[in-house]
């Protein structure tokens, strides 16, 4: 187990947040917690869990954790809890998932019939982890007569207003993403481009974004995305693993990439021309940089998801070229796992961002934008982590806003 | 040779003695940890327990018992038969474990960490000439 030091920038305050849930649990009738989701892992663990895993929340004391054998031991190292309440299970009598965790669940019970929060619900994130059909009905049976109630809500309601010591984590990885941009762009000038392909674009933004601290590319979409050529430009598209395509000149190039500090999440995009670049692509360019530079500047605490994009949309017919625009403005970001719906499960289509939620101070989010002209061949994509202020935005990346035009 | 008949006083005996003479604290790797065999549907009806104690790898504790179950960082339930086709040696621990035949309740990571010390422990038992 690792020591929690209050001294950190990084310090967050893990006992702190269980106590939090417990309190939410109790208001809301739930006798213990078993969360599934990456996002509830990562959040309530500090270490990252690849593998299926649970974790339980009791009314009061600390949690356990379980994973798949082959990492608990791996889980137990890295987590503030302590070794004992780390368990690994396996397909053994007594150590599958479903039993093990069961019976830890009737031990806190203690015999009592209670209601036992679950986490439920469908995501477009692959590895959301909630609760599988089957998982459901074996513990429900297993734990029966109690209850099992949806009860994520809670941990997405403490989840959504970033502390300093996760902010902080955030601006790290950041900082590291920065660093493969400028990798990148080292490689790419003065004809450094030729002959390289989108893979090794990602390679190379990696062994920087490592050698500066990052722990992976942790981004489910490919890991480091990079696009090039009429890959940029596809469909309202705005995901992108990188192919074997090599770059050519007259085309552009988008450097997606992605650094994890301490289970904090760093996400920029940058984009390039690769010379030469006609009137009409640098035209494409003008617009996309302003867009952004305008977005950043609209972004504060009291406006919506929706606020924005009628603004946003409405600059970008004035100007002309709002047939190129994904009407979508940001994404939702909290530690490993955490990556989907902005705001609670409270819009108008469930497991969606509500359009009409309100940020909020210290909320993180990524502004996400992307620009596509398909019958051209041409798009940018723009992602940058913001912290939400009362009066604008910190953006976390501070790579300059361009659509550098390399030779 | 004399035979003991498996899971009586007589036979808990002999265990203790060749588990103190032959597992020395080096061999158990001067573990401290504490285990019950539960066995059920024994012969005649009923419930027995085994438990091994062991502090710095020296067995401290070796009871045989019937009723509620004594406290224990591991617990292994099963039937009698199945921890005897073990003593046999004609099923392994691990297959038991794996096929559902016995049931483990303890901490799996701690569980892998003794793993080798337990089959050791087996192998004296084994090693009992035995009538079930």
């Amino acid at each position: 187990m690792k020591t929690l030091d209050p001294q950190s920038p990084y310090f967050i305050d893990f006992p702190g947040r269980v106590r939090a849930l417990q309190a939410e649990m109790a208001k809301a009738g739930i006798d213990v917690y078993l969360g599934s989701r990456l996002r509830t892992l990562s959040w309530l663990l500090d270490t990252f869990c690849p593998w299926r895993s649970f974790i339980v929340v009791p009314s009061e004391g600390l949690p356990a954790a379980f994973t798949f054998v082959i990492d608990a031991a791996r889980v137990a190292d890295e987590t503030w809890l302590p070794e004992d309440r780390v368990f690994g299970f396996a397909p053994m009598g007594g150590q599958d998932q479903i039993e093990l965790i069961a019976d830890f669940v009737k031990d806190l019970l203690k015999g009592r019939t209670g209601r036992v929060g679950i986490e439920s619900g469908m995501s477009n994130y692959l590895p959301e982890g909630n609760l599988t059909h089957y998982e459901f009905e074996r513990f429900r049976d297993a734990l029966a007569p109690s209850a099992l109630v949806n009860a994520h809500d809670l941990v997405d309601r403490l989840s959504l207003v970033k502390d300093a010591g996760t902010i902080a984590r955030f601006r790290e990885a950041s900082r590291i993403v920065d660093v493969g941009h400028a990798a990148v762009f080292e490689a790419l000038r003065g004809g450094g481009w030729k002959g390289l392909t989108e893979t090794e674009i990602a390679g190379l933004a990696a062994l920087a974004m490592r050698r500066a601290g990052s722990e992976w590319e942790w981004s489910f979409t490919g890991g480091n995305e990079i696009a090039s050529g009429y890959r940029t430009g596809l469909t309202g598209g705005a995901c992108t693993p990188a192919s074997r395509r090599a770059l050519r000149a007259g085309e552009p190039l988008m450097v997606d990439i992605h650094a994890m500090f301490m289970l904090g999440l760093g996400d920029h995009s940058h984009n390039y021309l690769i010379a030469p670049a006609s009137d009409r692509q640098l035209w494409h360019a003008r617009n996309f940089t302003d867009i952004v530079a305008l977005t950043l500047e609209t972004y504060r605490a009291g406006i919506s998801p929706s606020d924005l994009a009628e603004k946003m949309i409405g600059f970008a017919e004035s100007r002309g070229f709002a047939d190129y625009m994904v009407p979508g403005f940001e994404h939702g970001i909290g530690m490993m796992g955490d990556e989907w719906r902005i705001g609670m499960n409270d819009g108008p289509f469930p497991y969606w961002t509500n359009p009409d939620h309100r940020y909020r101070v210290n909320e993180v989010l990524i502004c996400a934008m992307q620009y596509a002209c398909p019958e051209e061949d041409i798009g940018f994509r723009y992602e940058n982590p913001i912290v939400v202020l009362a009066e604008g935005c910190e953006e976390l990346s501070k790579f300059p806003l361009a659509v550098d035009v390399v030779t | 040779m004399s035979t003991f008949q498996y899971l009586t006083e007589e036979w808990r005996a002999e265990a203790e003695r060749r588990l103190k003479a032959e597992l020395t604290p080096d061999r158990m790797n001067h573990i401290t940890s504490s285990m019950s065999n539960v066995y059920l549907d024994c012969p005649g009806g009923g419930t027995k327990h085994l438990l091994f104690r062991f502090v710095d790898g020296s067995l401290t504790e070796f009871t045989l018992g019937t009723g509620e179950t004594p406290e224990a960082e591991f617990h292994i339930t099963g039937a009698y038969d199945v921890f005897a086709r073990i003593s046999r040696a004609e099923l392994g621990a691990q297959k038991a474990l794996m096929t559902g035949q016995l049931k483990l309740k303890g901490n799996m990571i701690k569980a892998l960490k003794l793993a080798a010390i337990a089959d050791r422990l087996n192998k004296v038992l084994a090693g009992i000439p035995a009538a079930y």
